[in-house]
């Protein structure tokens, strides 16, 4: 069921008791984690944080403990899938989701004792009413009074045999449960169908945090982090984006009013928090402008960087902007203020020219202490790359304390170790793409485009990662959108696979969306995958909480794949 | 003593705050602390009242002393004497790090008070210094400072009171014969 007051349904309760945190491994899902244990500090609650990485995992995490907890917090996991069936729970346990995976299993939405969702209810669900699709069993005994049959066959005047009578009811009442249960399909396939995102969770713990007057700037700056992640990897539409920064931007102006209107201002260490309406280059205040163009997304697409005459347009770009290449290839610290001061309005002017009309995006920034800037989107990529980072010799779990640790403030070398390892990951996608593109690795099936990466692929451990592939595939085929001629090429979806585990030879494979403005990010490639493994009976993994990410064997990928042409032709 | 016991007595000074919840008076074995009532100040020692602001539970009211002028004032009388002036708390120099880590939203012009308790600090340490070596130099038998505060003390005692026994040593290492002078290495 839907909880409609936070604080008094979800807060008090747990308030006093132990709690179990089980957190999915996604950026938004960490903030929403760092707010949670803010607020517990405050009140001194005992909890305990598991991260989990897919269904397993939680289910192991939730054996473990459902001994001791009768409380668990599931953040950004557990919505879109019956959890009573999956973990089969005492009937004292109770599950408090706030998960942005969308749609919500109708079980958990409608189960009232054990399930607590602190979604929205008017959070774009479209959830089917209760009466379409469960039905109680004593209606059946109800007889005439549910069945109007179209065909108006009123019970006749004249005085027939009471058999035939019952017979002929009990053959109506047998017709409308069939047409009812084929209805009931029906709803649950519409409304099953695409798999898409719904608010932030972190946006959800912060209005949290409002409500007991406990927000504190950090809470703030790391709900706008929660956000900006749903935006980098693409996970929620413009218009969204646009409306909830609106409503960030009312608590950023509220906590700002608050503080400087004393005429003493605030010590240097204090945090700001500004809007700012920066440009789209990843990273670009901790990189050089130059590198920064040439491994954002957006500039690079347009341009079309991977060929001679994108390089030379690029050329011209910084010419036309009066930037000297010297300048623009150094530390952007160390770039001239003069150049520096104008910068962005310089950038949009002459992206107007070149046709990229979207250079700058609203966003948010934090500045602390004398030289930390930072924009919430370079913390986005920075804590991504700590997150899945490949290095040898560290389990999940730590990259998770480790992610976890750079979003505080006093973390600082974390942070600045993941923004290098963001460089090299942004690199390693550019060069991936242009490689691509370069050697036609993406191939039309029909219905959908496919590309392989190969084994001997420089940098191919990074994309064993759900969320580093999951980047890679929508660079690509924005890349791929702006660099074909073929009309209908450009509005398929694209499949993308990476080895991911050598020695046991399986693969992990992810389906996005086609590419449009209007796009409304909903992906039906969970359904799809799970119909084409089961056709073909190939052994596929469907542990990700996003079911559009599944692993699978090596040696199965040619039936897999054969079956998905078939099944969406 | 280590610098973070002169800490930890210090945080036995009282400040003011504001708390935001309600709470009955508690006993406890130091002293009687509150009643607690939402915006009304209370008297209560640094490291509860740290505690309650990490806890986003109370404001902390900067004490008198830390105020632009007042300190300003001292620094300047500091910088004509020769001796060491009167100080603002005998904690002041723990209390402003402590106060300005965990409540610099709560202390207007935070960075100045900073700069001019580390300015009062640096005067009173180099009196300190000049003061131990004409001590030393001039082999006085005892000296009388006034004003100190105890951390100021520590900082000093562990080299003052080494030079002194190493003098002593090699003092009585020169007398022939009166005590066979065991010279150990440090």
């Amino acid at each position: 069921m839907f909880i409609t007051d936070i604080r008094k349904e979800f807060y008090e309760v747990v308030a006093n008791q132990r709690v179990a945190l089980l957190v999915a491994s996604d950026i938004d899902a960490l903030c929403a984690c760092k707010i949670l244990q803010g607020l517990f500090h405050c009140d001194q609650v005992q909890y305990t944080l598991v991260p989990v990485t897919g269904w397993q995992d939680l289910s192991t995490a939730f054996l473990e403990h459902k001994e001791q907890f009768r409380y668990f917090v599931l953040i950004n996991c557990g919505a879109n899938v019956d959890l009573l069936e999956t973990l089969q729970p005492d009937d004292d346990s109770v599950f408090f989701i706030c998960d942005t995976h969308r749609p919500v299993d109708v079980v958990n939405v409608y189960n009232d004792s054990q399930i607590k969702l602190l979604i929205k209810q008017d959070d774009d669900l479209g959830v089917p009413p209760y009466d379409d699709i469960f039905r109680d069993e004593d209606d059946e005994e109800g007889g005439d009074s549910g069945n109007e049959s179209d065909e108006g066959s009123e019970p006749s005047g004249k005085r027939r045999r009471f058999d035939e009578g019952a017979v002929e009811r009990r053959i109506d009442r047998q017709r409308a449960k069939r047409e009812w249960e084929a209805r009931r399909r029906e709803i649950l396939f519409d409304y099953e169908q695409y798999e898409y995102h719904g608010t932030s969770a972190a946006l959800m713990f912060f209005e949290l945090a409002w409500v007991l007057t406990k927000d504190t700037k950090d809470m703030l700056w790391w709900a706008v982090i929660g956000l900006t992640d749903q935006w980098v990897h693409d996970k929620i539409t413009h218009m969204k984006y646009v409306t909830d920064i609106a409503t960030m931007q009312r608590h950023v102006s509220r906590h700002n009013h608050r503080n400087e209107d004393e005429e003493n201002s605030l010590s240097i260490d204090c945090m700001r928090i500004s809007f700012e309406y920066d440009l789209r280059l990843a990273l670009y205040q901790h990189w050089s402008l130059y590198e920064s163009i040439c491994n954002s997304c957006y500039t690079s697409c347009n341009f079309k960087l991977w060929t001679l005459n994108g390089q030379k347009k690029l050329q011209e770009f910084l010419a036309d902007m009066g930037l000297p290449l010297k300048q623009v290839k150094q530390k952007f610290n160390s770039m001239d203020m003069s150049i520096k001061e104008n910068l962005r309005d310089v950038i949009e002017e002459s992206s107007n020219k070149y046709g990229m009309k979207d250079i700058r995006i609203q966003t948010f920034g934090v500045h602390f202490g004398f030289k930390n800037r930072f924009l919430a989107s370079d913390m986005v990529h920075a804590t991504a790359a700590l997150l899945e980072s490949t290095e040898k010799d560290e389990s999940a779990s730590d990259n998770f304390i480790k992610a976890l640790d750079s979003l505080s403030r006093s973390n600082l070398e974390r942070l600045h170790s993941g923004i290098d390892l963001a460089k090299k990951k942004l690199m390693a996608i550019q060069q991936t793409v242009a490689s691509c593109i370069c050697t036609n690795l993406i191939v039309s099936q029909g219905p959908f485009l496919y590309c392989y990466l190969m084994e001997g692929t420089p940098d191919v451990k990074l994309f064993s990662k759900p969320m580093a592939l999951t980047l890679l595939c929508k660079y690509l085929l924005k890349a791929f959108v702006h660099s074909t001629r073929n009309k209908r090429c450009k509005l398929l979806p694209l499949i993308m696979a990476a080895p991911k585990d050598v020695e046991k030879g399986s693969v992990i494979v992810v389906g996005i969306p086609p590419e449009s403005e209007t796009s409304d990010k909903k992906n039906f490639f969970g359904r799809a995958f799970e119909k084409a493994a089961e056709s073909t009976s190939s052994r596929t993994l469907h542990d990700n909480f996003d079911t559009s990410i599944i692993e699978l064997k090596t040696e199965d990928r040619s039936k897999f794949l054969d079956a998905l042409i078939t099944l969406l032709s | 003593m280590d610098p973070s016991e002169v800490e930890f007595l210090a945080e036995k000074e009282t400040v003011k705050i504001i708390p935001n919840f309600s709470l009955d008076k508690i006993y406890l074995i130091g002293g009687d602390l509150g009643p607690f009532n939402p915006g009304l100040p209370v008297d209560v020692p640094v490291w509860l009242a740290l505690n309650l602001k990490q806890r986003q539970k109370c404001r902390i009211v900067p004490p008198a002393w830390m105020d632009v002028e007042k300190l300003e004032e001292i620094r300047e009388l500091e910088r004509k004497e020769d001796t060491f002036a009167p100080v603002p708390s005998p904690y002041y120099m723990e209390l402003t790090k402590l106060l300005l880590n965990y409540a610099s939203d709560n202390i207007p012009k935070a960075d100045e008070i900073r700069t001019l308790v580390k300015d009062i600090w640096d005067t009173r340490i180099a009196k300190l210094r000049l003061s131990a070596d004409s001590f030393i130099s001039q082999l006085e038998a005892h000296a009388k400072l006034d004003n100190l505060t105890l951390m100021e003390i520590n900082t000093i005692r562990a080299f003052l009171l080494d030079s002194l026994n190493c003098m002593y040593k090699l003092r009585s290492n020169l007398q022939p014969g009166s005590s066979k002078g065991q010279f150990t290495d440090y």
